[in-house]
C-alpha cells in the first residue's frame, strides 16, 4: 500500500484503474453537488449571496465534465456497487435542530460542500514524478485548487451570524460529514492500492 | 539543517494525546529523567522540522517533546474553528507527560506566541522560555501583513502561502542555492497542513487579544530570540517581550531572518541548550540586557553595544532617559 498513486507508467500517468475509480469517485461527490446547489437555485436572483449559488453549481458541473474528458477510462466491475454506496451518502441531510428549515437544508448542504472541498485532495496523492502535461494529473490539481476557493462559500456560511446560535449542531454536524466522506474517500483509494496517511482517520 | 524532505514520510506508530475528542500527535526523544525542551511549531510548519534540533538537544542531555499543534500535520484538524485556548490545553497535556522534571519551553512565530500564553496561564510549571521570531500583540503591519497573508491563502491555496513566506522569512544565501528546486523544500509542508486548517489556525487571531499587559506574570528565566532582519515580527515586537517580561533577556541572531529556526538550526540549537544549563546551574541572569549572539554555535554572546539603539538598523545612539 503507497501513500501516492502508482505505479505511474513511463510517461508520468496514473495507472487507468485507478483514474477510472478516483475521477468516477469525485464526478459523483461534486454531480451530487452541482445536483443539490442547482435545486437551491432560484431562476430569478433575488439576494446579492445567490450569486455566489450559481456560481458554485457551474463550477461543480465543470469538474465533472473535465473528469469526463480527461480520465483514461477502462471497465471496472467493482464501480456499480461503489457508486450505489457514494450517492447514498451524498443524500442531502438538514440540520434538524435549526428550526428555519431553509437554514436548516442550507447548512446541511454546506456541511457535504465543506467535506468535500477541505477533506479530499486528490492532487495531495500525485507522486513528484507525475507528468504535469497529463491531463488526468492536471484535472486533479485544478480540482484541488479550485476546491479550495469554492469552500470559502462555505466557510462564510457556516461560519457566519446566522449560525452563531447553532454553532455547536453545526460544528457536529460538520465533523460527522467530514469523517463520512474522509471515509469513503479512504476506502475508494485503500481499494485501488492507495493509503491516505491522515490522522483524522487512523483513530485507534 | 537538512531542508524538509522531498517524499511524505513513511506511516510510521506515532504516540497521539487525546485532547477531547481530538488526538495531538506528538513525539519524545531522549532520557526520560533528564530536563525536558518542549518546542512548538509555526504556522505552516510540522513536528519533523525539530529533527536536526532533537539531534543536537539530546546529546546535550535534554530529552525533547515535540508535536503538532491541533490543525497541524499529524495531529488532528477541527472543520471550522481552532481556539487558541484549545492549543494551550493540549499543550498542557503534553507537559503532563514529561514528569516533575525541568520543562524548557520554546516556541517559533505563531508557536512562540502558543508558548508566551502557556507561560502567562502555567509559569510555575516552567523553568525556561524562549520565544523565538514572537510578538504579543498585533502591530498595524502585522494585522495587515497577516491579512494579506490570509487572502493570499484563500485565493492562492497553501502554495501561494508558501511563495509568499519563503522569500520573506528566509536569507538571499539560502534560498539562492535551492532556488532551482524549491517546489521539493515546498512538498512537505504541503502535503501534511490542509488549506481549511491553516484558515482556521489564522483565523484564531480575530479575536486575539494583546498579551502585552500580561507578561509582566511571566517570571520564568525568559531568553527572546529575534532575528536581525525578520520582516515580519521586527525587533520592536520582541522589545515589547523584553520590556515587560521581569527576568528577560533580547539575543539578537545576526544575518537571520523570521524562519531563523529553518536557516540556523546548529545555533539555533546551542542557543537553547546553553540558556537551559545557565538556567540550571544558577548562572543566567535575566536583567533584560540585550545580547548579539554569535555567527557560528558556541560562540560568545555579544552584549549590544552600550549607548547605541538596538531598535534601529544604523548605528544611533540612544536617547537619554
Amino acid at each position: 500500500m503507497s501513500g501516492f498513486f502508482g505505479p505511474l507508467d513511463a510517461e508520468g500517468r496514473v495507472p487507468p484503474h485507478q483514474q477510472t475509480r478516483v475521477a468516477a469517485f469525485l464526478m459523483s461527490a461534486h454531480g451530487a453537488l452541482a445536483r443539490q446547489f442547482a435545486y437551491t437555485l432560484p431562476t430569478t436572483l433575488d439576494s446579492a449571496w445567490q450569486t455566489e449559488l450559481n456560481a458554485q453549481f457551474y463550477r461543480e458541473t465543470e469538474l465533472v465534465t473535465l473528469l469526463l474528458r480527461a480520465t483514461s477510462w477502462v471497465p471496472d466491475p467493482g464501480l456499480g456497487y461503489m457508486a450505489v454506496t457514494w450517492e447514498s451518502a451524498w443524500y442531502p441531510v438538514p440540520i434538524h435542530e435549526i428550526s428555519d428549515w431553509h437554514l436548516a437544508v442550507a447548512a446541511g448542504l454546506a456541511t457535504l460542500a465543506h467535506a468535500v472541498h477541505a477533506g479530499i485532495r486528490p492532487a495531495a496523492l500525485l507522486p513528484v514524478e507525475a507528468n504535469p502535461d497529463d491531463p488526468f494529473v492536471a484535472a486533479l490539481r485544478r480540482i484541488e485548487f479550485e476546491s479550495g476557493r469554492l469552500l470559502q462559500a462555505q466557510i462564510l456560511l457556516l461560519k457566519g451570524s446566522s449560525l452563531v446560535p447553532h454553532r455547536d449542531v453545526v460544528n457536529a454536524a460538520l465533523e460527522r460529514r467530514h469523517s463520512e466522506v474522509r471515509k469513503l474517500w479512504g476506502n475508494m483509494l485503500q481499494s485501488v492500492g492507495v493509503a491516505l496517511g491522515d490522522s483524522n482517520d487512523e483513530k485507534p | 539543517m537538512k531542508i524538509a524532505a522531498v517524499k511524505r514520510q513513511p506511516v510510521v506508530a506515532m504516540p497521539f494525546l487525546n485532547h477531547g475528542s481530538y488526538r495531538i500527535r506528538y513525539e519524545l526523544e531522549g532520557r526520560p529523567d533528564a530536563p525536558a525542551y518542549v518546542l512548538v511549531n509555526g504556522l505552516t510548519q510540522y513536528a519533523e522540522l525539530w529533527a536536526a534540533y532533537r539531534e543536537a538537544l539530546v546529546a546535550r542531555h535534554f530529552r525533547v517533546a515535540t508535536f503538532d499543534l491541533l490543525g497541524q500535520g499529524g495531529s488532528d484538524k477541527p472543520a471550522l474553528f481552532i481556539n487558541q485556548d484549545d492549543q494551550i490545553t493540549a499543550l498542557h497535556r503534553l507537559i503532563g507527560e514529561l514528569g516533575d522534571g525541568p520543562i524548557f519551553l520554546s516556541g517559533i512565530s505563531f508557536g512562540g506566541l502558543i508558548a508566551l500564553r502557556y507561560a502567562i496561564e502555567h509559569g510555575k510549571r516552567l523553568s525556561g522560555l524562549v520565544p523565538m521570531s514572537c510578538f504579543a500583540e498585533l502591530s498595524p503591519q502585522l494585522l495587515l501583513i497577516g491579512n494579506a497573508l490570509r487572502t493570499g491563502l484563500i485565493l492562492g491555496g497553501t502554495g501561494y502561502l508558501q511563495d509568499l513566506l519563503l522569500p520573506m522569512n528566509l536569507s538571499d544565501q539560502w534560498l539562492k542555492p535551492l532556488l532551482d528546486k524549491l517546489d521539493s523544500v515546498k512538498r512537505q509542508g504541503w502535503l501534511v497542513n490542509d488549506l481549511y486548517a491553516l484558515q482556521n489556525l489564522m483565523e484564531s487571531f480575530l479575536d486575539f487579544q494583546p498579551l502585552t499587559p500580561q507578561l509582566s506574570s511571566i517570571t520564568v528565566p525568559t531568553m527572546i530570540l529575534n532575528g536581525e532582519f525578520d520582516f515580519l515580527t521586527p525587533r520592536v515586537l520582541h522589545e515589547t517581550l523584553r520590556v515587560e517580561i521581569p527576568s528577560s533577556s533580547l539575543v539578537i541572531i545576526p544575518k537571520a531572518y523570521h524562519a531563523f529556526t529553518l536557516e540556523k538550526g546548529a545555533l539555533t540549537a546551542d542557543l537553547l541548550a546553553r540558556f537551559a544549563e545557565d538556567v540550571l546551574a544558577g548562572r543566567w541572569r535575566g536583567d533584560k540586557a540585550v545580547f548579539v549572539a554569535p555567527e557560528e554555535p558556541g560562540g560568545e554572546l555579544t552584549p549590544f553595544p552600550l549607548g547605541y539603539d538596538h531598535l534601529r538598523a544604523i548605528p544611533v545612539q540612544r536617547a537619554s532617559t
